[in-house]
């Protein structure tokens, strides 16, 4: 049957958890999420109100106030690189929240956009340490998807006290020109509108943009007035330079000139309008976006803060998925995986996730051994289903709570490192979307094999629980430790002394690494695109779905009738 | 009946439906399958397996008498549907008929549900959406919040606007928790505070919308049919106001107290609001006649309902026939300027209750039964003479639907098809319906969903 067959999944609360251990959980994860949301607040305040005051002085508006009007009323952006830089300090003792730049998936007339806004609150909008980063990063998400980009720019060059850390690099700001033009070359419409100083890089950016806005206040420049001989006494400045006046008439550099803010959004929405519209719909079928049988908001209390305590995988992929209607592939091998299909926001989209608790061995039938690793089988696994995902254009959404591979003498002798990188190989080389989540634990070779960010996921999303580290705290210490520890890494030694040194020291050891694993430290160096609260998770991987299917003239897509994952369903046995 | 239809379906569609539910509904879906040269084949539980309407007819077990295991269990009716060769499903009212997740797992497993899509059901099974939707479309709500509340400033705000008493609601409730009355404004806060806590303990969800609380009034209902191109029709509103615990006991066509303009505004609107939400099949617009004549959107049924037979009655139009065509994809068969509705229609629901023992479910052995019969008399039933009423289901015994020129005479009619029913054996409410319909409130519309008319006898 070339049916699509899914089946509910999951129970509601009441069967998935026992109240007190929900309310638990809630508790805890409510208190490090409206953590999070304080963190944000912080970062969106920028370099605080009187620098948005100097900002509405001159007749304009911040770079958020910006993004807030040109997107659709009842929208919110969906931003990425946040905290990039956050608690970092440059300079003197310089703050660059948000690396003074928005990076944010945003809906303007019904179509998704990467709108890459300067932050004019943070020293002009100028360029940090890594800003040319998170510009290249939203740059290569919209790239990956063909999604338009609009620039809002408002960019007064690198800051210069640290410019060797943004120029000169491989990818310094000058890489932003070229994924500019990579875009473009690519058929990626790009739109800019300039709204004030603009200058050096900043003056670059628009230029590669199809269209481009100018406001009565906006100039873009080489260099400013201040370089340039003899404008002190013709009293010339930046705007005389660059200015409407010379980039709409005399040079060509701008298309059309507008008399503020306002006006300049208004006009970059009527040209998204023109835009091609999405495909979203027409492949949706019949099916529209459906909320989950179960609510979303229950993920709170079924996730548990200890990172050794486990839950049921399904209940959480039942409060992700249109409906809680889910096609298990290949339920029979590789217990420790759960792969399937399901709809997200009405489209289909392919999932993996690990299964937590105990799980078989199908080697020793009576055996059980731990989930949250990856063996032989469940590698095997969801590298087909991966390239399964790839052949029929399904975006692929990894999620990870994984401890690691399996290891030892028989996982060795199995071969895992030649299974792994089979599966690394797929993903490396895979066409369609993927998109990690790392849910809890993404430790070592299995966030690697799950698609972690060096396999290029179009984005990757963190939670308040992440712990992203090469291995887990107490497997470093038994590393670090391993000649006074026996083998069932107890301490060897009975002397009390030595025994509460030993303990100290590993405690030392894990807690160093912990301090590694703290997503913010992973955000602020951009080794993950965004932290989310488990309540938004579904917003983001709806909105990422529908963006694989927003534009699909560059990536196959092939209608469910004809999938490979039916070939591997008959393969495996399932029902037909 | 032959058992199995082999020849080409009299109207080109389906060949094979299943017909997911029981009793009356499952004999009356089963005469419109005939009528289009269908085959049904009754999905049944080990209860009903010997029910006398499926004799002589395919039939498919699908679990253990408890409603859970059987006419609830969503994968074994898909699965039997499969394995029966069926390419179509009705639900009938109740069970799943109103389970979106269920019409998906129909449609994933290439079986047609007989409904609206899943969207639609699921759109308006959640109240303020739903409402919004309506509103939107143009018809009038309860006056309330619009949507959810913010905070309780906002409930006392938009309290003191609409005027009390007021309700808060909860978004997720459901069987009338999560629910409190502020009759003032001192009450606001306490009762947001209480209705969020039972919100949040029963169903996670502390989200609270306000609405006035209106005491009394009328229920009024619209039956609308509408197919895959987005042509809507309505067949008129029914009246559905004698209920008692919130279970309708009488409907009737027309509504007696609607003003003619307030009819027919409501009916335009009705039908544009279906059709903004692309709906597809049959549905029931459910209101709140007020005091003043308006009448105010409460939710909408995405199902057939029990009493569609008063609207059948009045307009001659098959609307079980009607749901399968348009979920074949055919076009409505009729227009809106082809409805044309008849008289005044009546109808009751009889029972296995004893009114005289608080309305006590008799299941039991009906040992002798004989329905009413005449011109402008309809009896929609599954029972016969020697028929076991389950226990584990809904006790409904039979509808008894009459028509006449006026309100008076199908009531009079109704009167005398009742005395002419006999069913010996278990208890039922036709001594209820017999005073109801001889009092004075009722021949008077002296009556509104608070109390019964003329019930109990004084």
């Amino acid at each position: 049957m070339a049916h699509v067959p899914l089946v509910p999944i999951g129970a509601a609360r009441e069967q998935a958890a026992d109240p007190r251990t929900f309310d638990e959980h809630r508790q805890a994860l409510g208190e490090l999420e409206a953590a999070l949301q304080r963190r944000r607040v912080g970062v969106h305040a920028g370099w605080g109100d009187s620098y948005a005051a100097r900002v509405h002085a001159k007749g304009k508006l911040t770079a958020r106030e910006r993004v807030a009007r040109l997107i659709d009323p009842g929208t919110t952006p969906l931003e990425v690189g946040t905290f990039v830089n956050d608690g970092l300090v440059f300079g003197d003792n310089l703050r660059s929240p948000a690396a003074g730049v928005i990076t944010a998936f945003c809906r303007v007339e019904g179509r998704w956009v990467m709108v890459i806004a300067n932050d004019n609150t943070v020293a002009s909008g100028s360029w940090w340490p890594r800003t040319p980063e998170k510009i290249e990063r939203a740059q290569t998400m919209a790239l990956r998807l063909r999604l338009p980009t609009i620039y809002l720019v408002d960019c007064s060059g690198l800051f210069l006290p640290e410019q060797s850390k943004s120029f000169p690099g491989a990818t310094g700001a000058g890489h932003i020109f070229k994924k500019n033009s990579l875009l473009s070359a690519s058929g990626v419409p790009q739109l800019a509108g300039v709204f004030g100083d603009c200058i050096a890089g900043g003056g670059y950016m628009p230029i590669i943009s199809d269209r481009v806005y100018m406001t009565e206040q906006a100039y873009m420049v080489i260099a400013g007035a201040a370089l340039i001989k003899g404008a002190k006494s013709q009293k010339l400045t930046s705007l005389d330079i660059g200015g409407p006046e010379v980039h709409v008439h005399l040079s060509g550099c701008a298309d059309r000139r507008v008399p503020n803010d306002e006006v300049l959004l208004q006009c970059l929405r009527r040209e998204v309008a023109k835009l091609p519209s999405s495909g979203a719909d027409f492949y949706r079928g019949d099916a529209g976006a459906i909320e989950p049988a179960f609510p979303t908001h229950e993920l709170r209390g079924l996730m548990p803060v200890d990172h050794r305590e486990g839950y049921d995988a399904y209940q959480i992929l039942a409060r992700l998925v249109d409906q809680s209607l889910f096609w298990e592939l290949m339920p029979d091998a590789g217990e420790e995986m759960i792969c399937g299909v399901a709809r997200l926001g009405g489209l289909y989209a392919g999932l993996i996730i690990n299964r937590q608790g105990l799980v078989g061995d199908p080697e020793h039938p009576s055996a059980r051994r731990p989930g949250g690793t990856l063996y032989r089988a469940g590698i095997a696994k969801i590298s087909a289903f991966s390239r399964a995902c790839d052949s029929d254009g399904l975006p692929i959404i990894w999620l990870q709570d994984i401890s690691g591979f399996d290891i030892g003498v028989e996982a060795e002798r199995q071969g895992l490192l030649a299974y792994g990188s089979n599966l690394i190989y797929t993903n490396s080389t895979n066409s369609t979307p993927m998109f990690t989540v790392l849910l809890r634990k993404a430790s070592g070779a299995g966030y690697y094999a799950m698609a972690g960010l060096p396999y290029d996921p179009v984005v990757q999303l963190s939670t308040c629980l992440t712990r992203l580290s090469v291995m887990e705290g107490r497997t470093l210490s038994i590393a670090t430790y391993n000649t006074k520890l026996d083998d069932n890494f107890e301490i060897l030694s009975k002397d009390p002394d030595e025994r509460r040194a030993i303990e100290a020291g590993m405690r030392a050891v894990e807690q160093r690494i912990e301090a590694d694993m703290d997503p913010f430290v992973a955000a602020r160096q951009m080794d993950t695109d965004e932290i989310v609260a488990f309540g938004e998770l579904r917003s983001y991987l709806c909105a990422l779905v529908e963006m694989s299917y927003q534009y699909s003239g560059y990536r196959r897509v092939k209608n469910p009738r004809i999938w490979t994952m039916h070939d591997l369903a008959v393969l495996t046995g399932g029902i037909r | 009946m032959t058992s199995k239809n082999r020849g080409a379906p009299a109207v080109p569609m389906f060949r094979r439906l299943i017909v997911a539910n029981r009793g009356e509904v499952a004999v009356r879906i089963a005469r419109a399958c005939d009528l289009l040269g269908i085959t049904p084949v009754f999905a049944v539980s080990a209860a009903d397996r010997d029910a006398p309407y499926t004799r002589g007819r395919e039939t498919v077990c699908i679990g253990a008498a408890r409603s859970p295991q059987s006419y609830l269990n969503m994968q074994a009716i898909v699965q039997a549907a499969r394995q029966r060769e069926c390419t179509a499903l009705h639900p009938g009212w109740g069970f799943l008929s109103e389970n979106p997740v269920f019409a998906a797992l129909c449609e994933a497993h290439g079986i047609s549900f007989i409904g609206p899509s899943p969207r639609a059901m699921h759109l308006m099974g959640k109240k303020t959406p739903a409402k919004q939707a309506m509103r939107a479309a143009g018809l009038q709500l309860i006056s309330g919040s619009d949507g959810i509340l913010a905070d309780v400033d906002e409930a006392r705000a938009v309290a003191d606007r609409v005027g009390y008493p007021v309700l808060l609601k909860a978004e997720s409730g459901g069987g009338g928790r999560g629910m409190r009355i502020a009759r003032g404004p001192d009450e606001v806060a306490g009762a947001y505070a209480d209705a969020q806590a039972e919100a949040v303990a029963a169903f996670g969800d502390g989200r609270l919308y306000l609405e006035r609380l209106v005491e009394g009034g009328r229920h009024v209902e619209i039956q609308i049919m509408a197919d895959r191109y987005g042509d809507v029709v309505h067949i008129g509103e029914r009246d559905c106001t004698v209920q008692r615990n919130h279970q309708k006991l009488i409907e009737e066509s027309p509504s007696p107290v609607l003003s003619p303009d307030e009819r027919a505004r409501t009916l335009a609107a009705a039908v544009r609001a279906a059709a903004s939400i692309g709906y597809v099949g049959a549905g029931t617009m459910e209101f709140l006649l007020d005091a003043g004549g308006t009448l105010r959107f409460m939710e909408m049924n995405t199902r057939l309902q029990v009493e569609h037979c008063v609207s059948e009655v009045r307009s001659g139009r098959d609307l079980v026939v009607e749901q399968i065509r348009v979920a074949a994809g055919h076009p409505l068969s009729f227009r809106q300027d082809e409805v044309e509705l008849v008289g005044h229609a009546i109808e009751c629901r009889i029972n296995a209750e004893d009114p005289s023992q608080g309305f006590k479910p008799a299941p039991g052995t009906i040992t002798r039964w004989h329905g009413p019969t005449g011109p402008d008399v309809r009896v929609d039933t599954h029972v016969e003479s020697g028929y076991e009423v389950p226990p584990h289901y809904d006790s409904l015994l039979c509808k008894v639907i009459t028509r006449g020129a006026t309100r008076d005479e199908a009531a009079d009619r109704m009167i005398a098809a009742l005395r002419e029913l006999v069913c010996e054996g278990v208890p039922t409410t036709v001594p209820m319906h017999l005073q109801i319909l001889q009092s004075s409130a009722f021949r008077e519309n002296r009556y509104d969903t608070r109390a019964i008319p003329g019930w109990p006898p004084v």
